[in-house]
């Protein structure tokens, strides 16, 4: 299917032409991407597959090109001056950088959590609410709806349903993370990217997270980055390792972590780098 | 496969998997030690050896508390992955092994002290080629530990199966001889045990191999057609 270019939101799950019983195993596909900020590379020739309602994780030292590989995702990068590519990005088929393809209708379908939480400074179910509003949504039973699947799915629904009205910036910052969660899922995207967004919250926080992630991928292929190494084994299924900009390499999370093929996937892991 | 080999930029790291090492290997030297005073107790027919068997087994006791103590700390602290991950693992099962070759030398010098009560059975000296055997395979596991070599862990299953050869004709000819010597039933019985104890330290030291080569190759050999037929 086609990146969604409708305003219309179902339930994945509800929706079969979204829950395919079969994944697709190259659900994102990278190929011989290349990616520059002005003249400086950042990222040499990656090519991988990355599978559908799975949970792929990607590790490498800071300024390896992770992060800005998960950007371009959903095209953010196109918003820093002097940046450009060759190759290409694929999502469910499709060309991320097809001209026909509208960027908000993109990054629509791909939802996006930071490092850390931001919350818009308005009320719980206004942050559910704002781009379904802003996408024109009205209706106020889709939005009742569609704030409490979105705050159900981010496991958060029980501790706020009574104060949906209250500002968000006064929900805890394991909470406030999981708003963005829930105000990311609320789109329906077909991907979430998750970049560190546990790093800011305490480890119980954190657990509250790594499990919502383990329910999410039921529903969304979801990439994060970490820096958490044990973050990476418990929550991921693929784990890629980055290192200087190019992929070095991409398994199975249980591979990556008990018998890496590369010497420098096993330095970085085993804390033997620099 | 990768190798990690450098050191770790947590330094702690390095003195803690360095630790526990040095701790397996000293547990291998004095069960080596345990095993060789044995067989001179067993040999020489003398039991102060033997008495130093039974009385060293608590050190190496210790030690087998002190390895997985250590190994759970590392696990704890450093939540190792990979080859550390297989290094540790390793280390606490070797121990274990070593703790039960150190075990069968006990049970080789109590049999020893109750056949030196009575005349030599002259067939005892048909089990110093399988003492050795056994000694040897028992040394070249630590080698292969200390070294990290999985090249000599892999030989050992087959040296196995000649120490298991060696006790099968052992016991063979102690069964005949016991027919003609009905007097001396009991000390050809006592035999037997320790031909048994010698095959049972062949298999720890089997088992220290596979597991050796787990650590270096990551390659699972245990209860393998490969394994078998080395």
């Amino acid at each position: 299917m086609p990146i969604s270019m409708e305003s219309e939101l179902k339930s994945p799950a509800a929706d079969p032409s979204t829950a395919s019983p079969e994944p697709r195993p190259d659900f994102i596909q990278v190929k011989d991407f290349n990616f520059f900020y002005g003249r400086k590379q950042a990222l040499f020739d990656i090519t991988m597959d990355i599978p559908e309602r799975q949970v792929t994780a990607f590790i490498g030292p800071s300024g390896c090109g992770k992060s800005t590989l998960l950007r371009n995702f959903n095209r953010m990068n196109d918003l820093i001056d002097g940046t450009h590519h060759t190759g290409d990005i694929t999502i469910n088929g499709r060309s991320i950088y097809d001209p026909k393809l509208e960027i908000i209708a993109l990054r629509r379908s791909i939802g996006m959590v930071f490092q850390k939480s931001n919350p818009f400074p308005k009320s719980i179910y206004e942050n559910i609410v704002y781009s379904l509003r802003i996408a024109g949504r009205r209706n106020r039973k889709f939005l009742d709806e569609t704030v409490e699947r979105s705050l159900r799915g981010a496991a958060l629904w029980d501790e706020v349903k009574d104060r949906l009205n209250e500002s968000a910036l006064g929900l805890s910052g394991g909470q406030m993370q999981r708003l963005c969660i829930a105000r990311a899922i609320a789109n329906n995207p077909e991907v979430l990217l998750m970049d560190e967004p546990c790093s800011a919250l305490d480890p119980i926080a954190t657990a509250k997270v790594e499990e919502l992630i383990h329910e999410l991928k039921k529903d969304f292929t979801i990439v994060i980055v970490t820096h958490n190494m044990q973050q990476a084994t418990r929550c991921s299924d693929r784990t890629a390792f980055f290192y200087l900009g190019r992929l070095i390499e991409f398994d199975t999370t249980e591979k990556i972590f008990s018998n890496p093929s590369q010497k420098q996937t096993e330095d970085y892991i085993t804390g033997r780098f620099g | 496969m990768a190798e990690g080999t450098g050191r770790h930029i947590l330094g702690s790291f390095d003195n803690a998997l360095e630790t526990l090492r040095n701790n397996v290997l000293m547990m291998g030297r004095l069960a080596e030690r345990n095993l060789a005073n044995a067989a001179k107790g067993l040999f020489e027919r003398d039991d102060d050896p033997c008495n130093i068997v039974i009385a060293d087994d608590e050190e190496i006791d210790t030690l087998e508390i002190q390895v997985d103590q250590e190994g759970v700390l590392i696990l704890t602290r450093f939540q190792p992955v990979a080859n550390d991950l297989r290094q540790v693992i390793t280390s606490m099962k070797s121990s274990v092994n070593i703790e039960r070759i150190a075990d069968q030398a006990v049970n080789i010098a109590r049999r020893a002290r109750k056949l030196n009560a009575h005349p030599e059975l002259p067939v005892i000296h048909s089990l110093e080629p399988m003492f050795a055997h056994a000694s040897s395979m028992f040394a070249d596991a630590l080698r292969a530990y200390s070294d990290n070599s999985a090249e000599i862990a892999r030989g050992l299953k087959a040296r196995d199966k000649e120490l298991d050869e060696m006790n099968r004709q052992f016991a063979r000819t102690c069964t005949e001889r016991m027919a003609g010597e009905p007097d001396s039933v009991r000390g050809y019985l006592n035999l037997i045990f320790i031909a048994r104890f010698l095959e049972r330290v062949g298999d720890h030291a089997t088992n220290l191999g596979e597991d050796i080569v787990f650590a270096v190759d990551a390659e699972e050999i245990r209860h393998t057609q490969a394994s078998r037929t080395d």
